[in-house]
C-alpha cells in the first residue's frame, strides 16, 4: 500500500500478522489500514480534515477497535492520537517504542476486558443512611422544621454528612467486589465513579477462556450485594484500561 | 443513571458493550504519545470536560439533602421500622440522578446508541462539571490500581 503523506489517525497497535485491517469505516469514513511491520503494526486511517466532529469520531474509533479486537490482540490508543504521516507512525510510534509495545502486546494477548459497575438503589441507600447515622437523622429533622431558605447551610451540611456515609459504603462495597473478582482476573483497574449513586466501576483483564469462571464470580457478587446494588456486567471489550505504557516520541521529523 | 443496569436476575454472561459503556475509558485510557498534531475536534470539550462530576460538591450535597428530606416526608411519623407505604411512595418519586460523564457524553453522541434506554434525566440542574475528589489520588482523572497477578499469556 502506498504511503499516505498527510496526517493519519491512529486507533491502536496490533501484532499485524494474520487478519487484515478491520472493515469498519474509520474516522470521516476513511478506510482503515495497517502501517508497520508484520509483527508490529498500527491501525490507522487518513485524516484530511482539520476539524472533526468528536461524537462521530469517537464512535468510529470505538467500532474499529471493537472489530479489530474480535480476532486479534490490539493495544488501544487513547482517542485522539494523530500523527504527521505514515512515516511518523513507523518511526515515532512503532520503532521508538518497540520494546514497550511488544511487551504490551504479549501481556494482553488472548485477554479481554470485562467491566463490572455497581449502582446503588438511591432511596434504599439513603433510608439506610438515615437509619444508621444519628447525626443525619437529627439534622434532617431540624431542617424539616424550618423554611427551606433558612436552612441553606444546614442542608449543605446534611448533604455532606450523607455523602461521607455514601463514600464509606462505596469503599466497603468496592472491597467486597475486588475480593470476589480479582482472584479470577489477571489484572484490575479501578475507575473513579462518575455519579453520586455509583458504587464502583471496575475493569478486569481476563483470559478469553476464563470468562466463564469470571462470570461465576460476578454471579456470586450479585448474590452478595442483593437488591442494594444493581450490577452492570459488560464485555468482552478491547483491553482499553490496560493499555498503559510510557511511550516516547523520538524526535519528530515534522516539527 | 450512568449505566444501563441489567434486570435483576440470573447473570448468565456479560452484556455486549455499547459505546456508552466504554466512552470513559476510550477518552481516558489507552496508549498515548505525548506530542501529536492537534486536530480540532468539535465537541471534544463536551466529551472530556463534562466527563467529570463533582461528587464532593455543593450541588451533590444539596441534592442528597433534598433526597433525604423527601424520604423524610413519609418517614417522620416513625423513625424506626419504616412502614411499607414508604417503599411504595418513594419508589415512584425519586429516580433523579446526578448527571455524569456518561450522560453528558451520551448527549453529545446523540441518542442513537445501543443501550442507553434510560433517558430519565430530568435533572439537568445538577450537571456539575469539574473534577471531583480532593482526598486520595490527586491529579489523575482516575485512580487505577493495577495488580498483576500472573503474567502468563
Amino acid at each position: 500500500m502506498t504511503d499516505h503523506t498527510g496526517m493519519v489517525y491512529v486507533y491502536g497497535v496490533v501484532a499485524a500478522e494474520g487478519s487484515g485491517p478491520p472493515k469498519a469505516e474509520g474516522i470521516e469514513a476513511a478506510p482503515v489500514r495497517l502501517v508497520g511491520r508484520p509483527d508490529l503494526g498500527a491501525l490507522v486511517s487518513d485524516l484530511d480534515a482539520d476539524a472533526l466532529s468528536a461524537p462521530k469520531a469517537v464512535r468510529a474509533h470505538w467500532r474499529v477497535l471493537e472489530e479489530a479486537s474480535a480476532n486479534a490482540t490490539v493495544v488501544p490508543a487513547r482517542f485522539g492520537m494523530v500523527l504527521a504521516d505514515d512515516d511518523a507512525v513507523r518511526t515515532e510510534l512503532l520503532e521508538v517504542n518497540e520494546p514497550a509495545l511488544a511487551a504490551l502486546l504479549q501481556e494482553l494477548a488472548g485477554k479481554v476486558q470485562l467491566t463490572v459497575k455497581g449502582e446503588y438503589d438511591e432511596d434504599a441507600m439513603l433510608r439506610e443512611v438515615v437509619r444508621t447515622t444519628p447525626a443525619v437523622a437529627a439534622l434532617n429533622a431540624r431542617i424539616s422544621s424550618v423554611p427551606a431558605d433558612a436552612a441553606y447551610y444546614d442542608r449543605i451540611r446534611l448533604g455532606e454528612l450523607v455523602a461521607e456515609e455514601v463514600e464509606r459504603r462505596r469503599l466497603a462495597d468496592t472491597d467486597q467486589a475486588l475480593r470476589l473478582l480479582t482472584p479470577v482476573a489477571v489484572e484490575v483497574s479501578e475507575q473513579e465513579v462518575r455519579t453520586a449513586t455509583a458504587a464502583f466501576d471496575l475493569a478486569f483483564l481476563v483470559p478469553r477462556d476464563g470468562v466463564e469462571a469470571f462470570t461465576k464470580a460476578v454471579r456470586a457478587l450479585d448474590e452478595a450485594v442483593g437488591d442494594r446494588i444493581a450490577l452492570s456486567y459488560v464485555g468482552p471489550a478491547p483491553p482499553y484500561s490496560f493499555a498503559e505504557a510510557n511511550l516516547d516520541q523520538g524526535s519528530p521529523a515534522w516539527a | 443513571m450512568a449505566v444501563a443496569t441489567q434486570p435483576r436476575g440470573y447473570i448468565d454472561r456479560p452484556r455486549p458493550s455499547g459505546l456508552a459503556d466504554v466512552i470513559e475509558v476510550i477518552l481516558d485510557k489507552g496508549i498515548v504519545i505525548d506530542a501529536f498534531v492537534r486536530v480540532s475536534l468539535i465537541g471534544i470539550e463536551i466529551l472530556t470536560i463534562d466527563a467529570r462530576i463533582v461528587i464532593a460538591s455543593v450541588d451533590t450535597y444539596l441534592r442528597f439533602a433534598e433526597a433525604v428530606n423527601r424520604l423524610d416526608i413519609v418517614q417522620n411519623s416513625d423513625s424506626e421500622g419504616l412502614p411499607d407505604l414508604v417503599g411504595s411512595m418513594t419508589e415512584s418519586g425519586a429516580k433523579s440522578k446526578v448527571k455524569g460523564l456518561a450522560e453528558g457524553a451520551k448527549d453529545a453522541l446523540g441518542s442513537g446508541d445501543d443501550d442507553d434506554s434510560d433517558s430519565d434525566s430530568d435533572d439537568s440542574e445538577s450537571k456539575s462539571r469539574s473534577r471531583r475528589r480532593s482526598s486520595s489520588s490527586s491529579g489523575g482523572s482516575s485512580r487505577s490500581r493495577s495488580r498483576s497477578r500472573s503474567s502468563s499469556s
